[in-house]
């Protein structure tokens, strides 16, 4: 191995004037009209990191309120109608607004890095796709705060969310809470794959594309034929409930079905949280490697097994309905489906494990939380073959087992990862180190806040404790569980806060320069840490899986893409031959607008069908602006332009040098 | 630096085929779109089952024949399809800049646009039930509804186009968007076709 902490210095910059120049090209302008204008795939994916953190964070405070209000029998600290709102606004916040586009975030700032380009696809997209993500959390949050939060459950089913059962806008907003937050997730997903397909370094062949760049493309596709049901299915909804539309597609009195509603939610509802898992392996890929010091074991296997489980993925979502009356062979089939998809997911775990078991692993933060993921995963993984049998299924339908099943797999099989993934790659995005000993007591407190808190909850729902209801009575016996649940809660509570406190001191203290702290192979370390504004100054090339563990600084560079315009390499689709250049958007306002636009259209709709034709006529005028080249509005062009005095000090600064 | 390097600066600027980034969005683009109409047609085949009568019979109007007319659907489809034509004409003449036939090809290209639009109205009034009457009306004037997004969001981008051209001429990066346009109305033309077997003879053949 031949590798040095260093930025690979054939990619950088010959000398800082070349470096400036560049650097003035690709950073976007100074001031806060230039940060809602930027269109840099590095501002996008932090900026959905950190709003989707924050909205972990409400959520979790809801979690929080409701295992105080549980720790007790008979508890009056909620009541029954703010219960049903704060279940249904933290399940639907942790799914749309934390779980997905804190993966999907993730992918927008790394992808790029990962395969050796400057800016992700379609920039002006990438922008818009997190203001209308933006749009849906505050619309959702805005609803709790004014008495109007979704009340009717994470999914919603009719006919308790229909007009008849629920009155008010309640669920009107949740409706379009989910419009707006797939709108983000499917731009983010075109995205992705266009940069994956078109964007990547020379020789980049399809075997030597980095696993976590594999699970994005996996995932994205999956958001591109899962979203679109669910979209569907809260339109429907919306239409069904809207004053002056009032159709009838889950009326049962005119023909409508409310298992259509079921199946059309279950069609996303499944895919969605393999959506959530499958990015987390390809972090659990990144982390097992680097740290073990030896490519991944079995490679191709992997990539298989992630394609495998997408496919699959979708042939499951019958699942979720084993107690409604579908036939009996739907039945065996999606229940032989369901217990099919812990093959590959095995198989994944197999190949970490010999990874580390053949390597020489080194037990740092990140790779101590892929040890608790590969645990508590197994363990959710084996209550999922449990209930994919119908049989238990049945019995266990709506209890406490299921609460505890479904957060074993997200808790464990997605924020452990996560957790790991923020330790790893904090460095790279502040140049900066967590704290070692403060990570493993954020580590190791919440492992045990987790089991604490949900591990009880698979005895209470054997004792027959259903999901979703406000209190219960002393004589269950259910109260001591209860009580040891919350305590777990609290405990994850102080653990987070330990992430956000270490996050706070290193930010506290002064950068360090080493670019690749932790040795590891892939193409984001091979630059600066934070990377500049334009990534690489000559493009990387590629001729194996592990870019900086072979001889990087002799590999062949990119140069001749233009100094004027921000202009990035296309290469072909499978083996990243180079084909030809491409003049990417410049910064801009439009995509804030366009997000202000939907987002508008998608409040005011709650209450009219006319906001439809309202805001298609709007979001038309704002395209044509969009699209219409070199227009940006004078006032904002003005607005965003370098102040002159530091421009003046900047030249003094270069004629100095 | 002894690094050897790979010089792409004799590579072309742009493209205008299906090797370009825009192209792969737009083909994104229509799978998601895709999958959205097949989702409604299932929806519209699982509805078929909570039916006797497919279209229900009106309680207002006994004995009286509640298929969907075919007089200006069949209309629209023919000039849906037909309009392809002069789409593809557009379409060749971009690979030769040839920017008096891409100007007037657009400008054909828009008016056919707008007269679609026209005739999805008259369409809505051909289906004989409110979408409010009950889940198959439901369902129909989705499958329209959804579909007429697409010809204003198809026809609102050929104008786009049209303008671009009769102001700005024609440059590579501008015919390859009139041809990733040329290709999305291809499949609005295209996606129409099941749909309109689906809501105009699952009637009569279901
Ligand atoms: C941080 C610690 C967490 C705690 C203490 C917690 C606690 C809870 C509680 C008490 C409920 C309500 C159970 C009921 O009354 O039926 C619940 C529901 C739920 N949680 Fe969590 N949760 C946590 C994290 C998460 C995460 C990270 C996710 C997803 C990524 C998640 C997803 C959900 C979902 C989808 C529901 C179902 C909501 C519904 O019934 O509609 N939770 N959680
Ligand atoms: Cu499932």
């Amino acid at each position: 191995m031949n590798v040095s902490h260093a930025p690979v210095s054939s990619l950088s910059a010959p000398n800082e004037q070349a470096e400036r120049a560049l650097s003035a090209l690709w950073t976007r302008p100074p001031g806060l009209i230039g940060w809602l204008c930027s269109t840099n795939h590095k501002d996008i994916g932090r900026r959905y990191i950190v709003t989707a953190f924050i909205f972990f964070g409400l959520a979790g405070l809801l979690a929080a309120a409701m295992r105080i209000q549980l720790a007790f029998p008979e508890n009056h600290f909620l009541g029954p109608d703010l219960y049903n709102q704060f279940f249904t606004v933290h399940g639907t916040t942790m799914m749309f607004l934390f779980a997905v586009p804190i993966m999907e975030g993730l992918g927008l700032y790394f992808v790029p890095l990962m395969v050796g380009t400057r800016n992700a696809a379609f920039p002006r997209l990438n922008a818009f796709g997190y203001y209308a993500f933006l749009a849906g959390g505050l619309l959702l949050w805005g609803g709790l705060l004014v008495n109007a939060g979704a009340d009717a459950g994470w999914f919603a089913y009719t006919p308790l969310s229909g007009p008849d059962y629920s009155p008010g806008h309640r669920v009107d907003i949740w409706a379009d809470m989910i419009t707006l937050t797939e709108i983000s997730a499917l731009a983010g997903a075109v995205v992705t794959l266009t940069t994956v397909f078109k964007q990547r370094a020379p020789g980049m062949s399809l075997n030597r594309i980095p696993l976590f760049v594999w699970a994005q493309v996996v995932t994205s596709f999956m958001i591109i034929f899962a979203m679109p049901a669910v979209m569907l299915v809260s339109g429907y909804l919306a239409m069904d409930r809207l004053a002056h539309v009032n159709t009838h597609f889950f009326n049962a009195a005119e023909g409508g079905d409310s298992l259509l509603y079921q199946h059309l939610f279950w069609f996303f509802g499944h895919p969605e949280v393999y959506i959530i898992f499958i990015p987390a392996t390809g972090m659990v890929s990144m982390i097992v490697e680097t740290f073990s010091g030896r490519r991944v074991f079995g490679y191709p296997v992997m990539v298989l097994s992630l394609i495998a489980t997408a496919f699959i993925g979708f042939g499951l979502w019958v699942h979720h309905m084993f107690a409604t009356p579908i036939p009996l062979l739907g039945r065996s089939f999606f229940s032989a489906a369901s217990m099919m998809i812990a093959i590959p997911s095995g198989i994944q775990i197999f190949c970490w494990i010999i990874t580390l078991w053949t390597g020489r692993p080194r037990l740092r933060v990140p790779l101590l939380f892929v040890c608790g993921f590969i645990l508590l995963f197994v363990l959710g993984g084996l209550t999922g073959v449990m209930l994919a049998s119908v049989p238990l299924d049945l019995q266990m339908h709506d209890t406490y087992f299921v609460v505890a099943h479904f957060h074993y797999v997200l808790i464990g099989g997605a924020v452990f990862p996560l957790f790991g993934a923020l330790y790893y790659w904090f460095p790279k995005w502040t140049g900066r180190m967590l704290n070692e000993s403060l990570g493993k007591w954020n580590f190791w407190t919440l492992f045990a806040g987790f089991n604490l808190t949900f591990f009880p909850m698979h005895i209470l729902g054997l004792h027959g404790m259903t999901r979703r209801i406000y209190t219960y009575v002393a004589e269950t016996g259910w109260g001591n569980l209860n009580l040891l649940a919350t305590i777990g809660a609290g405990i994850i509570g102080v653990s987070v806060l330990l992430f956000v406190i270490n996050v706070a001191i290193a930010l506290g203290r002064s950068a360090f320069t080493d670019a690749n702290p932790w040795l590891a192979p892939s193409l984001e370390w091979a630059t600066g840490s934070p990377p500049p504004a334009y990534n690489f100054y000559n493009l990387p090339s590629v001729s194996d899986a592990e870019p900086l563990w072979h001889s990087p600084e002799e590999k062949p560079v990119v140069v001749g893409l233009s100094t004027e315009k921000r202009e990035v390499l296309n290469t072909t689709v499978i083996d990243a031959v180079p084909e030809h250049r491409y003049e990417l958007a410049t910064d801009s306002i439009w995509p804030l607008a366009l997000a202000i636009v939907v987002g508008l259209t998608m409040t005011f709709v709650i209450f009219t069908p006319w906001a439809i034709p309202a805001g298609m006529f709007f979001s038309l005028i704002v395209l044509y602006a969009w699209f219409w080249r070199g227009n940006e509005p004078k006032f904002i062009v003005e607005a965003a332009k370098p102040k002159p005095q530091i421009s003046a000090a900047q030249t003094s600064l270069a004629a100095q040098a | 630096m002894n690094t050897a390097v790979i010089d792409v600066s004799k590579l072309p600027a742009a493209v205008e085929d299906h090797t370009s980034p825009i192209w792969w969005g737009n083909l994104f683009m229509l799978f998601i779109e895709t999958t959205m109409f097949a989702l409604l047609v299932g929806t519209y085949f699982y509805l078929r089952m909570n039916f006797t009568n497919w279209p229900p019979v009106r309680s207002d109007v006994a004995l009286y024949r509640t298929d969907p007319d075919l007089g200006f659907a069949t209309a629209n489809l023919l000039v849906l399809i037909a309009s392809c034509v002069p789409m593809f004409i557009v379409d060749r003449a971009c690979l030769r800049m040839d920017l008096r036939t891409v100007r007037l090809g657009m400008t054909a290209m828009v008016l056919i646009g707008l007269g679609t639009i026209a005739l999805r109205f008259f369409e809505f009034s051909g289906l004989k039930f409110r979408w409010d009457d009950n889940a198959y009306s439901a369902v129909i004037w989705t499958v329209l509804g959804m579909h007429l997004l697409h010809l204003i969001t198809g026809t609102a981008e050929n104008l786009l186009m049209t303008l671009w051209v009769w102001l700005k001429g024609l440059d590579i990066r501008h015919a390859r968007d009139v041809r990733v346009g040329a290709a999305y109305w291809y499949w609005i033309a295209g996606v129409w076709i099941p749909l309109y077997a689906i809501v105009y003879f699952g009637p009569r053949w279901l």
